[in-house]
């Protein structure tokens, strides 16, 4: 009888254990569930989208919900929004009013490491170039067929790996950039994020995006594309030219020769500037259709109903607009009183306020042109460029968050780019730039009465017209510390927290990595300075 | 084989009993119930030559020399000794006396008596609660244990306090302890107290370390509070018993805010003329607009029987509550019913207990406290063109203005919100005495807890948020279940020829819970969102087993083990062994104290354990998971809007382990006229889980990992003393205090143990910190500037500590300052009786701890007042009249002049009852008031807050319950 008792409750235990870890198992439902291997063409699509919108929304809900990166806001941590204030508000081109942490350290150089913005977006950078890798670990060969795709759906996907490995190769170049350098890793690290990232030189990051963006070059989809919003042919050889043009700054070698071919091959893909619409259709909620569309190689895509965020233009149209300014004529709910601009750039436009060039938009009503106090809205005059309405007028049907698409590379600024290499001495032809130049000025002026010459065509004109023309479009930084006026050269109110301004000491071309990353990852060297 | 040795043995025997002196035999009884008493001892004084009763109460003691003592007892009556002089037959009766030491006492998984425990533990019973706390269980307990540290509950309807057993043991993941209720271990998240009645609750009982809390293994880190509610009694009389209360409260305290004339006189001093004109004419205190007389009902009816095998109770309640925040409110309807039967000749004891609550929750608008300190008191409450008649803030375009303050009174008269939370919580436990095998009893509990809420939140058309955002409308409702299923055996043993007792327990429990719940919401144009659905699921498997041992009624040892297994961490870390080990010595049986003429009682004891903790809210992170994004987080591509789809980070974590080390002594003196304890303990946790940041390179930039250790000790000590014994006048009090400090020993993130950040504040836009952990550092460490100071010790405007001479005031000029968390916490309770009077009152406090009034801090400055981006005014707490402070804000937000010292003592509640003289129906009346007085330095609103920030809380009530109690 024992020995019957004994086993029955061994067999019960046995029973029970066994069933424990089974009982363990469990798998996640509701919105979070539970991923392994795609298996249909829309996991491919859903997460393919994902990479464009990492740049786009900062989270999977509306409003910047589920935020992708913590330890900062929702809004804040959103990549748009963050790369616009690490280019603008550390120059003459923007400054803030707001107190949040040590924002106010951006325009004023004074930077720490420990800044909590650059901390946001180094993270940023970081996750989409991760996001990038994981992208491209999962749409192999190998995973296309055994999610049972074929023909043109495998062809899809296997396209979908082109914009992977350019939207990282863009986040390297930000990184480059910004920070001289990133965490670098590929699809070749182990997918757990175990491998700790090396750390890699300007040069070595320089060189690598470069072959990237020549290798991939033939997969984008070609020309300029057919898909508004998606990368082709003609923005990767924008970013080339790009990263040609600065090449000097990033490695000490310059290369504007190759930067000249690629402006070239950009200008050749038949993009038009139409000098009949205005300078501000560019940047109108319609600007996907109201003619603007025809110069714009690469936008990030906005929409007030379903591309919710307090990112990208939405932040740009609010923050910009407070004191006098009427909210509702720019089809804001209201503005919240942040970001306007310095006098010296004020000055850079003939007659200031009341220049007859169409790039001109200040709102002075109430602002002084001089920022006594960088807390006050009021104090500098306030610029009118994102809006949130149609070219008719009519609104968009939300007023809080705005459905103007960002331009992240333009026609204009390749015409700039030309004129700029042949300021240089280093190739093209000085009357087509002049006639590029002008085109831009037909459009600005109204006219044809304010054209160049030649003679005109020096640097200090190159860099002057480059503000006029892509003001608070983010590429302020790169251009002053390419012409060498970011730092230890260039003057305006309250950049090294004095109001007439000081010069800063020349480290200061390069944003420090963050304190955070430098403890959790011993591979990376800190930049100069700090 | 054993059949003969049996005889051989019967034969040798048998010569041996012809011999024997003399036997016998008898019957053991209750002297009041006239039933018999199974088990009860029966022993030949001075000698091992005994026996125990059956289970009709019968005995057969044989050998019993002649003019020996024989001894009759049994647990919880008073012993009988009775001269053997030759008695056939010696029958007798037992009459209760339920000594303190042999009371019962819960432990974990089972109960002891108070006599052998070896582990820090307190039970605190219904005559000892909070008589001013009847709407929330938790209240009942602030200020009577030493080493639980309850912070009070906020003054908003149906809110709970927060309670801490020895707090310190882990920093992201939760602080509270572990609530078995009737049996039943609670879901962390849902474990609402206030669905229980408090006047249903008869203890708790708080296992404090390591060594009683080891059981419960995963979850037993921050300590285990046992909740038993009111039971039925067998054979008794059938009771009948209503009581109705109630109460009228206000809040405690006002903040001191600028009135119409100060702000106005304040205005010409610093503002521009631009900024005076933007005054108004009126005088008006929004505190008083927002706040009114709050007022409660609670109406109880308890009925009662028992007979021989059956036991009924059952409880039915009502309470209603206004708030004295105006719109705010609580109702809820509990029941509380057990049946206890007793089967198979008293073999068998099942207990049904069924506990539920419907509750409906009125939410206010709580923006309306912080906005009545906000708002500009010359503006009006009233506007005839304003929306809905309130006055509100215009821009120049006629819009309002988005952001300025709103309306305080327009607030909480717009929002309609309500959440209704049903709760009903079964358990049947089933006790039964293995027949055949002397001493070994069968528990099982079989339990569900199930919880429903649906919440709902509106604006009212034409108001000043449905102006700004047309989508206010707002939903989310769900359900929270929870399963229980545990079986244990427990075996007790004498073992004569040691001298010793042993209980041996061992046991398996299964626990599953399922949380769901769907969010409906609107987008600023009051388009609806896709509605959002949260899933959550875990399952707890743990095997347990415990030994202990009562040598000699001298010293007790006892061990216990737990192998549990959680479905939140990988099959590779899921599984855990946790256990402890104590020892007493119960010196109150050694001669020196019997013979002692002022020790009555003495207890040594020491332990130690090592618990776990895995509650982090998140079930599934070592899965490979993917979230898509809603329809207002598409992305355009070409003409289509694309659903993203992002791939979760995945993390691989194991439990915090926690060591405890704990050193107590019980003791009475003067015949137990003074009691108490006093505890030492220690505690290290390891393998923290922290929410910190993860190097670049993985699918998130921060996650919950295993990094990082603590440590906390306290000495904790509780006297009672009994100051008058008598017929018509009784007076005891009591006191505990306790000492507790906790310190971050490692943060391991990374190289370097970098301070992390933590706890923003408010003021002056976001990501602005104000606590840090730091290596060496209480968790609620401040980090602030240090506020220079003149020769009168007034602060000096905009001048801090510049710490590295830079000549820049800036992150690098921080440094850590003082701390949250207080150094001690107190209470003293006094009970007296005085014929049909009672009176008692209970005293609380801490010592040590500091807030950082960010009420203060982020309005006591000209240009928080004056410098708006839109056309209004914000009011400011009175202290900007004494500071004057007009620089900076961003740095005044960090000044150290606003760390301010948080000690106070309280008198939570001061309670007079008086029973009339009646023969069948007794009757009590009684008057409470709570929360009469509080001493304190602190400037704020209240001083007693979870971790040093005060944010503007929903104030604290002050008031006077008046009841009446009839039982039939």
């Amino acid at each position: 009888m024992k020995i019957f008792k004994s086993t029955i409750l061994i067999f019960f235990l046995a029973a029970t254990l066994v069933a424990c870890n089974d009982t363990l198992d469990l798998e996640p439902e509701g919105n979070t569930e539970a991923a392994d291997g795609l298996n249909s063409l829309e996991d491919f699509q859903g997460r393919w989208a994902k990479l464009y919108a990492g740049l786009i929304i900062g989270g999977q809900q509306g409003g910047d919900g589920g935020a992708d990166i913590q330890g900062i806001d929702g809004g804040f941590s959103n990549y748009s929004r963050l790369y616009w204030k690490l280019q603008e508000l550390s120059t003459d081109e923007a400054i803030i009013a707001w107190n949040d942490g040590t924002i106010k350290d951006l325009h004023w150089q004074n930077w720490t490491p420990d800044n909590e913005f650059l901390a946001a977006m180094f993270s940023r950078l970081s996750y989409q170039v991760t996001l990038n890798n994981a992208f491209l670990r999962e749409s192999t060969d190998g995973a296309i067929i055994s999610a049972g795709l074929s023909g043109t759906e495998a062809d899809l996907v296997r396209s979908y790996r082109a914009d992977a490995r350019f939207l990282r190769a863009l986040s390297y170049y930000h990184g480059l950039d910004l920070f001289g350098t990133l965490p670098f890793t590929t699809e070749e690290n182990a997918a757990d994020g175990s491998d700790l990232p090396e750390y890699i030189s300007s040069v070595d990051l320089f060189n690598y995006i470069e072959s990237e963006l020549l290798d991939i070059i033939d997969e984008l989809p070609a020309g300029s594309g057919s898909e508004y919003g998606r990368v082709s042919e003609a923005a990767a050889q924008m970013l080339l030219a790009k990263l040609y043009l600065n090449a000097e700054v990033y490695t000490g070698t310059a290369r504007y020769t190759d930067a000249l071919t690629y402006v070239n091959a950009v200008i050749a893909q038949g993009y038009t500037i139409d000098t009949n619409l205005s300078y501000a259709s560019s940047f109108l909620a319609d600007n996907d259709r109201n003619g603007a569309q025809s110069e714009f190689i690469w936008t990030l895509n906005f929409d007030g109903a379903n591309t919710q965020t307090f990112g990208g233009t939405t932040f740009l149209a609010h923050a910009t607009v407070g004191g006098a300014m009427d909210a509702s004529q720019y089809g804001l709910d209201g503005g919240w009183g942040g970001i306007r601009t310095t006098p010296e750039f004020v000055e850079i436009f003939e007659n200031e306020e009341n220049s007859a060039d169409g790039r001109e938009n200040f709102f002075t009503n109430g602002q002084n042109k001089s920022i006594a106090d960088v807390g006050t809205f009021t104090d500098g005059y306030a610029i009118v460029k994102f809006q949130n309405i149609n070219s008719d007028g009519s609104s968009t049907g939300n007023d809080l968050f705005v459905s103007t698409d960002f331009p992240v590379f333009r026609l204009a600024d390749a015409y700039l780019m030309y004129a700029e290499i042949v300021a240089r001495g280093q190739g093209g032809d000085a009357a087509t730039a002049v006639g590029y130049i002008n085109t831009l000025r037909e459009r600005a002026y109204g006219n044809t009465n304010n054209g160049i010459t030649t003679s005109d065509l020096t640097l200090d004109f190159i860099l002057d017209e480059r503000a006029k023309e892509l003001h608070w479009e983010a590429h302020r930084r790169q251009d002053l510390i390419r012409f060498g006026q970011f730092s230890s050269n260039g003057v305006w109110e309250w950049k090294g927290n004095v109001q007439s301004g000081t010069t800063t000491p020349s480290f200061r071309d390069l944003y420090p990595i963050p304190t955070t990353e430098l403890n959790l990852n011993s591979n990376l060297i800190q930049n100069p300075g700090y | 084989m054993n059949q003969k040795f049996k005889t051989a043995l019967l034969f040798l025997v048998l010569p041996l009993l012809a011999v024997a002196q003399s036997v016998v035999t008898g019957t053991v009884k209750d002297a009041s119930t006239g039933l018999p008493v199974p088990s009860a001892s029966v022993l030949v004084k001075g000698t091992s030559n005994g026996t125990a009763t059956d289970f009709d109460g019968n005995y057969t003691l044989g050998d019993v020399p002649d003019g020996a003592t024989i001894v009759f007892s049994y647990l919880g009556y008073t012993s009988q000794e009775i001269e053997y002089t030759g008695q056939a037959t010696i029958d007798v009766s037992l009459a209760e006396n339920p000594s303190e030491l042999d009371a019962i006492v819960l432990i974990g998984y089972g109960s002891t008596t108070k006599e052998n425990v070896t582990a820090a533990q307190t039970t605190v019973k219904t005559e000892e609660f909070n008589k001013g706390a009847i709407v929330s269980p938790g209240q009942l307990l602030a200020g009577k244990a030493a080493g639980v540290q309850v912070t009070a509950a906020t003054g908003r309807p149906g809110d709970g306090p927060q309670i801490r057993v020895r707090a310190g043991s882990t920093l992201s993941a939760s602080a509270d302890p572990l609530y078995v209720v009737d049996g039943i271990p609670l879901d962390a998240t849902n474990a609402n107290l206030n669905t229980i009645n408090p006047a249903e609750i008869e203890s708790f009982t708080i296992l404090k370390d390591a060594s009683a809390t080891a059981i419960y293994g995963n979850r037993a880190s921050n300590g285990v509070i046992i909740i038993t509610t009111k039971k039925g009694k067998l054979s008794s009389d059938l009771e009948i018993g209503y009581g109705v209360q109630f109460a009228i409260d206000r809040t405690a305290e006002r903040l001191d805010v600028l009135n119409g004339d100060e702000f106005r006189s304040y205005m010409n001093e610093v503002g521009s003329a631009d900024q005076i004109a933007l005054l108004g004419t009126a005088n008006t205190d929004w505190q008083n607009q927002i706040y009114q007389n709050g007022t409660q009902a609670i109406h109880n009816i308890t009925i009662q029987k028992g007979y021989d095998n059956t036991a009924i109770r059952a409880n039915i309640a009502h309470t209603n509550q206004n708030g004295v925040l105006k719109t705010s409110g609580y109702k809820r309807t509990s029941l509380n019913a057990s049946v206890i039967q007793k089967l198979l000749k008293n073999d068998l004891k099942l207990t049904l207990n069924v506990q539920g609550a419907l509750e409906e929750i009125r939410n206010a608008d709580e923006g309306a406290i912080g906005s009545a300190i906000d708002f500009d008191p010359t503006q009006p409450v009233f506007d005839v063109n304003g929306p809905n008649g309130f006055f509100e803030y215009f821009q120049s375009n006629g819009d309002i203005d988005p952001n300025a303050p709103r309306n305080p009174l327009g607030l909480l008269r717009s929002l309609r919100a309500q959440t209704d939370n049903n709760q009903i919580r079964t358990t049947l436990q089933a006790d039964y005495k293995v027949p055949g095998v002397d001493g070994l009893t069968f528990n099982g509990t079989a339990g569900l807890d199930y919880n429903e809420f649906d919440s709902s939140s509106s604006r009212v058309n034409g108001s000043a948020v449905t102006l700004l955002n047309a989508g206010t409308a707002s939903s989310s409702n769900g359900i929270r279940v929870n399963q229980l299923l545990n079986a244990r055996l427990d075996y007790k043993k004498d073992l004569e020829r040691i001298d010793s007792k042993l209980e041996l327990t061992a046991g398996s429990s299964y626990q599953g819970f399922r949380r769901e719940s769907t969010s409906f919401s609107q987008d600023n144009t009051g388009a609806d969102i896709e509605p959002f659905q949260a899933y959550n699921e875990n399952r707890l498997i743990s095997f347990f087993g415990r030994a202990s041992i009562d040598i000699k009624d001298l010293l007790v040892l006892s061990a216990s083990i737990s192998r549990d297994g959680t479905s939140r961490f990988s099959p590779d870390n899921r599984w855990g062994t946790f256990g402890g080990a104590s020892a007493g010595l119960k010196l109150t049986n050694t001669d020196f104290v019997r013979n002692s003429s002022f020790i009555s009682q003495l207890k040594v004891r020491g332990g130690f354990g090592v618990t776990g903790q895995q509650e982090i809210g998140q079930d599934f992170l070592y899965l490979n998971r993917s979230t898509p994004s809603n329809d207002q987080a598409q992305v355009q591509i070409g003409d289509r809007f694309y659903t993203t789809i992002r791939p979760e980070l995945t993390t691989d974590l194991k439990w915090e382990e926690t060591t405890q080390y704990n050193v107590g002594i019980d003791y009475g003196f003067f015949d137990d006229r003074l009691t108490g304890s006093i505890d030492v303990y220690t505690r290290d946790t390891e393998d923290l889980l922290q929410f910190g940041p993860l190097a670049a390179g993985s699918l998130g930039n921060f996650a919950l990992q295993n990094v990082g250790a603590t440590r906390s000790r306290g000495i904790e000590l509780d006297a009672q003393v009994k100051l008058f014994k008598g017929e018509n006048f009784n007076w005891n009090v009591g006191g505990n205090l306790t000492f507790n400090e906790i310190e971050i020993t490692d943060l391991s993130l990374g190289d370097n143990d970098a301070p992390v950040p933590q706890t923003p504040v408010s003021g002056q836009g976001f990501n602005n910190f104000i606590q840090e952990w730091a290596v060496g550092a209480d968790p609620t460490a401040f980090v602030v500037y240090r506020q220079v100071y003149d020769q009168e010790g007034n602060p000096l405007d905009g001048v801090f500590v510049d710490r590295n001479g830079d000549n820049v005031i800036n992150s690098d000029d921080r440094v850590r300052y003082k701390q949250g968390n207080p150094d001690a916490f107190f209470g003293f309770t006094s009970n007296l009786n005085y014929k049909r009077f009672d009176m008692s009152f209970t005293l609380r406090g801490s010592v040590g701890g500091y807030n950082y009034n960010n009420v203060r801090a982020a309005r006591e400055n000209a240009v928080s007042v004056i410098e708006n981006p839109g056309d209004f005014l914000n009011n400011s707490t009175s202290g900007i009249l004494d500071n004057d402070f007009r620089s900076a804000p961003l740095n005044l937000l960090f000044s150290s002049e606003y760390i301010e010292k948080s000690d106070f003592v309280r008198l939570d509640n001061l309670s007079l009852g008086y029973t009339f003289n009646t023969d069948q129906v007794g009757i009590r009346a009684s008057i409470t008031g709570t929360n009469l007085f509080t001493i304190t330095n602190y400037s704020g609103l209240d001083p007693e807050l979870g971790n040093g920030v005060d944010g503007a809380i929903f104030p604290r009530t002050r008031g006077v319950i008046f009841g009446l109690n009839f039982d039939f």
